[in-house]
């Protein structure tokens, strides 16, 4: 594996990280806890993030790294992918990942041609509350209001928060009847969701 | 057991049509419902949609009657296997040009086309044949033989309370808690659980790292992996310290066995790499 992911690259940036990084920590600071941070002078606003606009709407083409996005009013957007946009597909992926069909939310600068050029890009994202209604070995029976879906559970993929907590893999906390909310990417095959994350009692 | 059967077919159906078309034809929310429907794409016409929603349910209560009034009679009986046939096409049509939409066959019921939805209509046909066949009315049949009938009538009501998605909450759910009772809780942790990368995000958002880089960051996250004991997650950046904006590799390392809930201080390591030469650059960010 190379490229922008590929493992040579990992190996630079480790060495490069482990030479000379900042420490950023309790040693470092001492006593200082989060409002001392928040006490210090805020940045200046980025202008990139006033200029930042939102796509919405389904992978109608893929074209090298040009994604043609149909919006929900049928209106064709070109989405720039570039070695600096995040990709999200139920976790960090590459825009390999991307396929023709799959939803999408981008944001990105807007370009002069009219395409954006995109920092970060979710795919098929949901977010649901629902309520546990099964328990199985590799996936939640889930309803959402009156209809009910699959939540599948993804190894080392899936995390759970049980009452503000960190987020782990540990899901025998789970019970029927729990009230929860799903960050999952929903899968257009069979119309399930994959979960990313499930948080209950929040 | 064959007479049987086609003698008792006219009740249950009857009840069942009985329960439906009301629901439909005098369901407070059935306009709600009938807008989730093909029908309104068909009719272009949310009111006349639901027009028809509430006299289909006024048909299946005129069906019911005829069945559970005049049993031995074969044109209710025909008029039910008429009414499924037409269920039958009407779900077949809308699974197959809209599948996300709602099925509408029961009063309650919003949820999508799935294949119970197709089972209890072929039920129906199938039903409304036998009830055809009845030859004796299910009052004399259920005096006659009051054992076999009621034994007949809790195994179909149960396969029909199967194939009703509506019913869950009475059976399913109650049979699946019974069964993670009776066999244990299915998720049980693997013995080194490790800490998920986004434990490690989530931790590592709520650090002074992040807030400190958070000028510089512009991506979420692209890439991770561990390496010498920490775990390394990777972000883009632009790094403009004299106006003279470059793009740079944000590189995060973090304790990966740490979470928030084992610490509030993590120590992270931060470096900016300049993505033209692949050099760190010298930056104090808490500057």
């Amino acid at each position: 594996m190379t490229g922008r992911n590929g493992i040579d690259r990992r190996r630079l940036l480790t060495s490069a990280a482990l030479g000379g990084a900042t420490i950023v920590g309790a040693s470092a600071l001492g006593g200082l806890d989060a409002e001392a941070a928040f006490a210090a002078p805020m940045p200046s606003l980025d202008p990139a993030i006033s200029r930042s606009s939102f796509v919405d709407g389904r992978v109608g083409r893929i074209k090298g790294s040009t994604l043609d996005v149909v919006e929900a009013d049928g209106t064709h957007r070109l989405i720039r992918l570039t070695n600096a946009t995040s990709v999200w597909k139920l976790e960090t992926v590459t825009a390999e990942a991307i396929e023709t069909g799959d939803g999408l939310y981008a944001r990105g600068v807007e370009m002069p041609d009219g395409s954006v050029a995109a920092d970060a890009v979710w795919v098929n994202i949901v977010n649901l509350y629902v309520t546990v209604r099964g328990i199985e070995r590799t996936r939640l029976h889930l309803s959402h209001g009156r209809t009910t879906l699959v939540g599948n559970i993804v190894d080392k993929r899936t995390t759970a928060s049980f009452r503000g907590g960190a987020l782990t893999s540990n899901l025998s906390q789970l019970k029927i009847g729990h009230h929860a909310q799903v960050l999952g990417a929903w899968r257009p095959a069979d119309d399930s969701v994959d979960i990313a994350r499930i948080s209950v009692g929040h | 057991m064959a007479s049987l059967t086609t003698d008792l077919a006219p009740l249950l159906l009857g009840v069942l049509l009985a329960a439906t078309g009301a629901g439909k034809a005098f369901g407070r929310q059935v306009a709600g419902q009938a807008a989730g429907t093909v029908l309104v794409r068909v009719l272009n016409d949310g009111r006349r949609a639901t027009r028809v929603l509430r006299s289909t349910g006024a048909v299946e209560l005129v069906v019911a009657a005829g069945l559970l009034a005049a049993p031995t009679t074969t044109v209710p009986g025909i008029a039910a296997a008429a009414l499924g046939v037409g269920f039958l096409g009407y779900l077949g049509y809308a699974r197959a040009t809209a599948p996300e939409s709602s099925c509408g066959c029961t009063a309650r019921s919003d949820g999508p086309i799935t294949w119970r939805a197709f089972v209890r209509a072929g039920l129906v046909v199938v039903g409304g044949a036998a009830a055809a066949g009845a030859r004796t009315p299910w009052w004399t049949q259920g005096v006659r033989h009051p054992s076999a009938s009621l034994a007949f009538l809790v195994v179909t009501t149960a396969v029909l309370a199967a194939v009703s998605s509506d019913l869950d909450h009475l059976w399913l759910v109650p049979l699946r808690r019974t069964r993670l009772r009776i066999f244990g809780h299915p998720l049980v942790p693997g013995r080194d659980e490790e800490v998920p990368v986004a434990a490690s995000v989530e931790l590592l958002e709520r650090s002074l790292a992040w807030v400190a880089a958070a000028p510089v960051v512009r991506s979420g996250l692209i890439d991770h992996w561990e390496a010498d004991g920490w775990r390394f997650l990777q972000f883009a950046g632009v790094h403009d310290p004299d106006g003279a904006a470059r793009p740079v590799t944000v590189l995060f390392a973090v304790d990966p066995r740490a979470t928030k809930d084992t610490t509030d201080r993590p120590a992270v390591r931060v470096t900016l790499v300049d993505d033209r030469t692949d050099e760190p650059v010298a930056v104090d960010l808490l500057a």
